[in-house]
């Protein structure tokens, strides 16, 4: 018992100290850096609410740039007046009731989140009839089926062109704090009776369907829960950037999420927030090689997209000499902590 | 109560093939029954189609007056019917504990939303699932390894583990496909008092596959004999090891 409230208040201590730190980049920080922080909280809700279908659940998932798309532009759509709509809907006007539409910020994030819901409750028909490979292709068709869509349907998304001038409401208290809330909520499920269920799906399914498990109804939960989420972060990411279009959500959206929870280490929270924030920042620093660079004796021209080419080995390097990833299916806890720090103390 | 259980011809068909050809049977509670025959035979095929596995293609399966036939697997445990399988499936990543308590899922009493904000009552209810798969571990002997991965066992264990984790599930029918393979025969032993322990204290009715003559000879009340998907002989122990039939499946035609 005791052990249990010092978690507690460890845990309350740490969530604390964070925002103490998010107040002080907010105050002293540059635009910079408040930036990357702000992107490593969307990264870390993505690849959270990724992880708990591809690494819970176990099923090859590849089309969350589906529903992060659907979550960007549900809640851009509502937080844009009409007088705005107006004018970027240049080409083709946006139809009724969404020109009209106009509401506040969190419950946009919050529509865009159930939006994203409803579309994966849709396509888990199809989706959950298959397996394997099989549910990759169907999911992986379904990304690129929204992805078209939105270039399309020039009469909601305004096709190509996108939504510009987005007011930039997330700042790093909605990006941290959705960060939090998905972090508790989705450990709390994978920690519980239902995480155990799905757990069991992913380490043999026959074995799970005879003691009692209805794999569909946890694989659809994990589901349509990753894509509340996925929802969710999509409209802090469309509020972030300010200008969201088509070309904004392709697979290599799902593609760099991939990367992150097997980099991490697919199945563990722990893993998906370290390979999320490793991929943020990483991904910042790493503009060094994309900038022309002059060596004395050589000279490198700028080459974009060299940062993809990194990730890209880094992930092979991964899959051939770490294939767990950086965590494992483990999980960071305070008791393994006291534990490793009690040896260090008794000298071992 | 007669009609505790009951297959009324059970035909399966893969394609051409006819794995199980008009299998019946009836079973009383409490009963402990065996099936046997040789490799091949369709037993286990006659399992799969209790549990939900395989669809028959005619046939029916009548579980306390009701027909379960074509029943999704996990509602045919729901009803009171759990199996352990013949080459061992268990959640090999996960505790043992956790084995055991995902058997408690099925009859959840919360829902996902007070798990995901650790409502008091889901924290009650995970309690008791603890409390009550420690229970089950302990009468088989396998508590003090709760904490260790499954797939860590030895093999003995994990096969005990298996039962433990279909226990856990509450059947009234416990359907168990060669639980002794592979094991020696101490170990055998010790399976045939165990099961006959957790029939009377659980008040199953059990309905087993086995190749070891012995122990099936020695632990049933009353037995079927399959050959080709055709019963070939049924009755007691003493009968079965007297039957022509049974000597001719196993043995072949004498010279």
């Amino acid at each position: 018992m005791s052990k249990e409230r010092r978690n507690l208040l460890l845990n309350i201590m740490s969530i604390i100290l964070l925002f103490v730190v998010l107040f002080l980049f907010n105050t002293y920080g540059t635009n910079y850096q408040i930036r990357i922080l702000n992107n490593m909280a969307v990264f870390i809700t993505l690849a959270v609410s990724y992880n708990l279908v591809n690494g819970i659940c176990g099923i090859l998932h590849l089309g969350p740039n589906a529903f992060i798309t659907i979550g960007a532009y549900t809640s851009a759509l509502l937080t844009m007046s009409a007088a705005e709509k107006q004018m970027t809907y240049i080409i083709v006007p946006l139809i009724w009731p969404l020109n009209v539409l106009h509401t506040p910020f969190v419950i946009s994030l919050l529509l865009g989140g159930l939006m994203a819901t409803v579309f994966a409750y849709v396509i888990s028909f199809p989706v959950f009839r298959v397996r394997g490979d099989y549910l990759a292709i169907v999911t992986l068709g379904f990304g690129e089926v929204i992805r078209v869509l939105a270039n399309a349907l020039q009469s909601v998304t305004n096709g190509p062109l996108g939504l510009k001038g987005l007011v930039p409401y997330t700042n790093l208290w909605w990006s941290w704090g959705i960060a939090v809330v998905t972090i508790v909520a989705v450990t709390k499920l994978i920690n519980s009776s239902y995480g155990r269920a799905m757990k069991s799906i992913r380490e043999d399914e026959i074995a799970a369907r005879a003691m009692g498990i209805d794999p569909y109804k946890h694989l659809l939960m994990a589901f349509l829960i990753s894509a509340f989420f996925s929802g969710i972060a999509g409209g802090l990411l469309a509020h972030l950037i300010t200008t969201i279009s088509p070309t904004l959500f392709t697979f290599f959206l799902t593609f760099n999420l991939l990367i992150i929870i097997v980099v991490g280490g697919l199945g563990s929270t722990t893993g998906a927030v370290i390979g999320a924030a490793l991929f943020a920042w990483g991904g910042e620093a790493l503009r060094v090689v994309e900038r022309p660079t002059d060596l004395g004796f050589l000279k490198i021209p700028g080459i974009p997209g060299m940062r993809m080419v990194i990730f890209s080995i880094i992930l092979m390097l991964v899959i051939i000499f770490a294939r767990q990833g950086i965590m494992g299916r483990h999980e960071f806890s305070w008791d393994w902590l006291f534990s490793k720090l009690g040896r260090k103390e008794r000298g071992l | 109560m007669d009609d505790f259980f009951q297959l009324d011809d059970l035909v399966m068909q893969f394609g051409g093939l006819t794995a199980v050809n008009d299998f019946s049977i009836k079973l009383r509670p409490g009963e402990l029954v065996g099936l046997i025959g040789p490799n091949g035979a369709g037993k286990t095929t006659v399992f799969n189609m209790i549990t939900g596995f395989l669809t028959p293609t005619s046939g029916r399966v009548i579980w306390q007056e009701n027909e379960i036939t074509g029943f999704p697997v996990h509602k045919v445990t729901e009803q009171g019917i759990a199996r352990t399988f013949q080459n061992i499936r268990l959640f090999t990543d996960l505790t043992v504990l956790e084995n055991v308590m995902i058997s408690f899922h099925q009859r959840i009493r919360t829902y996902f939303w007070e798990a995901m904000f650790g409502f008091p009552t889901y924290k009650r209810e995970e309690k008791r699932i603890r409390d009550r798969a420690m229970e089950f571990l302990q009468d088989l002997g396998l508590a003090h390894l709760s904490k260790e991965k499954a797939g860590g066992l030895a093999y003995g264990q994990q096969r005990r583990l298996e039962i433990a984790r279909a226990l856990a599930t509450r059947p009234k029918l416990l359907l168990l496909d060669e639980p002794a393979a592979g094991m020696n025969p101490q170990e055998t032993n010790e399976l045939a008092v165990l099961v006959r322990e957790l029939r009377d204290k659980h008040s199953l009715t059990i309905f087993l596959i086995e190749h070891d003559m012995k122990f099936v000879m020695g632990l049933c009340e009353r037995m079927k004999v399959l050959d080709y998907g055709i019963t070939i002989a049924e009755g007691t122990p003493a009968e079965i090891q007297s039957n022509p039939a049974v000597i001719k499946a196993y043995l072949g035609e004498p010279k």
